[in-house]
């Protein structure tokens, strides 16, 4: 797995010496042409700094709140269902958030800014300020977890109202991880690609000018990192030579910013975790008259029972309309029939080539998953399974748009297969291990040292320890983490823009592997969204993003069951 | 005057009844023992006492504490556990300086300069028998006391409220000799100002302090006097 991730950063430096980098052009010129040679990222990386800010900005104080509400004053058995409901916003896939960003957005913004089309920064930014909630609902509500309950009842029985507990007791040892969630939401904020791209409007070269500029800049066009790397440039500039290199540059920018945020907000999660706030605060305050403190309390009840609604809220409405909009699917002919062309028709190939992208990609990413989690959890040392482990994660958070781009490079370029479903599915895989690897891992230390030892004292050889006692103990995990990263990978759409998809022609079962592309619901619905004027293709658009998001909730959805049948054995 | 009283209290979890039915009393100003074999539900009536009940576990009959009864719509428990402080038998520090521990309540519910808060705060540490120890090092993190430090740390904490009725679970289970007496002379000085329910299964301790022992024992409860 290391060899990946050294050949995805391999990629971007053999690139960069492919050609030659200005970097102090690129970090600082906003113009960006590349018949004349001029590569500057500056109003890229604007871009991307300022969806990024907004989605935090909105995501980061709710999605806080709500974990708060969840925790810590909804009654316990509200908390699955209110926790679930949050988790479902994740379910959806990036391209079918893209899509009601094109439908509902967009004219928002228009309307309100009074700009034409929509497509603007602030459009993205809310785009990814939805998709980043349930990623610190759920890391803010781990750390509200290990809270341990004692602190809670020690506070609550020296007289602290509801309010008063969860602020002075409960918060201070979780703070720390709940702000890793928000990096944690910032970096998977950085990566996104393909929702961004349907609704930033693609600008080059757009920059702030002075701060009553804001304002304009926000509602219009722009550019991010991702967005560059997912047009056409990076087809058209070939892979090698001074434009392939500033792309690569681009992209490396990026891994560096992800990669960053995503290990600080992992190494932040840890530490949180031992529940000791990184400095002491003296405070005095806090204290009043009976009935001022009264009405605070209730105050701030009241706005945290309303913010954990708002995720709830949320699901609904996206829920809503991808059901209403998405009737089409409910047609059993939709499912079978052929796609036509521009005006959509119907999408039995692209389920097939979903499903034989999905297969191959669960096929590959089982072994090595499970191979990978093992080494960490059993035969590496201490050290070794550390470094293992977060390079795993690091891999986890590379952005899907530069997963797509290796495998142009490597499988496509390189090796000469063109478009073909095996470097898709192998891209994909790349995307489902870390889930495993981690899952198995878990599952693993979690054996009971008693059984290890009974199974020592039986004469066992380690290798038949690890084969009969450990990887039964972790399949549960091993599946669990499979289909969660399944569901993941069904909906991914750049990384098969590059490598395996095609819009039309690829009919049936794959023949070979060079040059044999498939058609997928999510490249599908790329397509549709951006080019089909049609009205038809709006019918079908939307059915396609409801069957695509039909099965990857029953990925997910089996993901449970499934875990709780194999523990139960 | 009673301080506090349970009528016919019985406890109960999923239909099953684990405690009770008990009752009794405590007058003003004594304090009382609660024995009681292990899984007798001594530590869960105290809970029971300030409504800090897990959600699992339902109490019956009446539960009066200073006057208020526990359980009933639309009691203000919060101003009620700041009058009876409950102090668990594991010691839970926040993790804060030793002073910011003393005050976590007090600073809370009066309203109060910094400097009578840490006056309170210091009375309350002498006279949970902690002073001498930690005088030198307020702002220390209060993580580095000792398990003993911290079970005084909590008593400290529930002192500086100023509280009329004190509920201590197991005071002194996590203590060595030296530290178990510090705490006995410390539960012993608040005999006569505050009253005091001390839960414990160490006969001879509950006898050197308190003035009447109440049994849990199961489903038949037993007074005596000392």
């Amino acid at each position: 797995m290391g060899v990946v991730l050294v050949s995805i950063v391999g990629y971007l430096i053999i690139g960069l010496q492919s050609g030659s980098v200005d970097w102090g052009r690129l970090l600082t010129s906003s113009v960006w042409d590349a018949p004349s040679g001029q590569f500057g990222a500056l109003s890229m990386i604007f871009g991307t700094g300022v969806v990024a800010v907004i989605a935090l900005t909105l995501a980061a104080p709710l999605g806080w709140a709500a974990a708060v509400a969840v925790h810590e004053l909804a009654p316990p058995r509200w908390r699955g269902f209110l926790r679930a409901g949050t988790e479902l916003l994740a379910v959806v896939p990036s391209i079918v958030y893209g899509l009601i960003g094109i439908a509902f957005l967009r004219p928002f913004v228009a309307e309100l800014a009074d700009v034409p089309g929509g497509d603007s920064l602030l459009a993205a930014g809310l785009v990814l300020a939805v998709m980043v909630l349930p990623t610190i609902v759920a890391v803010s509500t781990d750390a509200l977890a290990g809270v341990p309950a004692g602190v809670r009842e020690a506070a609550a029985a020296c007289g602290l109202k509801r309010s008063e507990v969860i602020r002075d007791a409960v918060i201070p040892p979780a703070r720390r991880a709940m702000g890793a969630a928000a990096l944690l939401g910032l970096a998977r904020a950085l990566g996104e690609t393909i929702a961004v791209f349907l609704v930033v409007g693609r600008a080059d070269g757009r920059m702030l000018d002075g701060v009553g500029d804001l304002w304009n800049r926000l509602v219009r066009p722009g550019q991010t990192l991702t967005t560059k790397l997912n047009g056409p440039e990076s087809i058209l500039a070939g892979t090698a030579g001074d434009h392939w290199a500033a792309l690569c540059a681009l992209g490396l920018l990026l891994l560096a910013a992800v990669v960053a945020f995503t290990v600080i907000g992992q190494r932040e999660v840890r530490a949180g975790q031992g529940g000791r706030p990184r400095r002491y605060r003296a405070r005095s305050g806090g204290g009043g008259a009976p009935r001022w403190r009264r009405g605070r309390d209730r105050v701030t009840r009241g706005a945290l029972t309303a913010a954990a609604v708002a995720p709830l809220v949320l699901v609904v409405a996206v829920g809503g309309v991808i059901l209403t909009r998405g009737t089409a699917a409910l047609d059993p002919g939709f499912w079978s029939s052929e796609s036509v062309g521009a005006s959509g028709g119907g999408i039995r190939d692209q389920l097939v080539g979903t499903g034989v992208l999905v297969l191959a990609a669960g096929l590959l990413a089982a072994p090595v998953g499970l191979a990978l989690g093992l080494v960490i959890a059993e035969y590496a040392r201490p050290a070794v399974a550390r470094w293992l482990r977060s390079l795993t994660l690091m891999l986890g958070g590379v952005p899907s748009i530069l997963l797509g781009l290796w495998g142009y490079w490597l499988f496509s370029t390189r090796l000469g297969w063109g478009k073909s479903w095996l470097a898709g599915a192998i891209v994909l895989a790349v995307l489902a291990v870390p889930p495993v690897a981690i899952a198995v891992a878990a599952a693993v230390v979690e054996l009971p040292g008693e059984r290890r030892e009974a199974a020592l004292a039986n004469g066992l050889r380690r290798s038949q320890l690890v084969r009969s006692v450990v990887v039964p103990h972790a399949l549960p995990g091993l599946l669990t983490g499979l289909l969660l990263g399944l569901a993941r990978a069904a909906g991914e759409t750049a990384p098969l823009l590059f490598t395996a998809a095609i819009f039309s022609g690829a009919r049936g079962l794959p023949d070979g592997v060079v040059d044999a592309p498939v058609s997928a619901l999510p490249t599908h619905i790329f397509t549709l969204a951006q080019d089909a004027g049609d009205a038809a293709a709006g019918d079908a658009v939307w059915g396609t993003a409801l069957a695509l998001t039909l099965i990857a909730g029953l990925l997910v959805l089996a993901a449970t069951p499934a875990r709780r049948r194999l523990e139960a054995r | 005057m009673t301080a506090l009283a349970a009528e016919d209290l019985v406890l109960s979890c999923a239909g099953r009844v684990i405690c009770g039915p008990l009752s009794f009393a405590v007058a003003t100003g004594t304090t009382v023992g609660l024995s009681g074999p292990s899984g007798a539900g001594k530590s869960t009536i105290l809970r029971a006492l300030v409504g800090l009940l897990p959600p699992a576990i339902v109490a019956a009959g009446r539960r009066t504490v200073l006057g208020v009864e526990v359980g009933a719509a639309g009691v203000d428990l919060p101003a009620l556990r700041s009058r009876a402080v409950l102090v668990g038998q594991t010691p839970v520090v926040f993790p804060a300086s030793i002073l910011a521990n003393a005050t976590f309540g007090v600073r809370h519910v009066v309203r109060a300069s910094r400097a009578e808060l840490r006056r309170r705060a210091e009375a309350a540490l002498v006279e949970a028998g902690l002073w001498d120890e930690v005088a030198d090092r307020l702002d220390a993190p209060a993580s580095e006391l000792s398990v003993g430090q911290r079970q005084r740390l909590c008593l400290a904490r529930a002192l500086a409220l100023d509280p009329l009725v004190l509920l201590l679970d197991e005071p002194t289970s996590a203590l060595d000799a030296a530290a178990t007496a510090t705490v006995e002379d410390a539960v012993a000085g608040l005999a006569g100002r505050r009253t005091v329910l001390i839960v414990s299964h160490h006969q001879p301790q509950l006898e050197r302090l308190c003035t009447q022992v109440v049994t849990v024992a199961g489903t038949s409860p037993a007074e005596r006097s000392v």
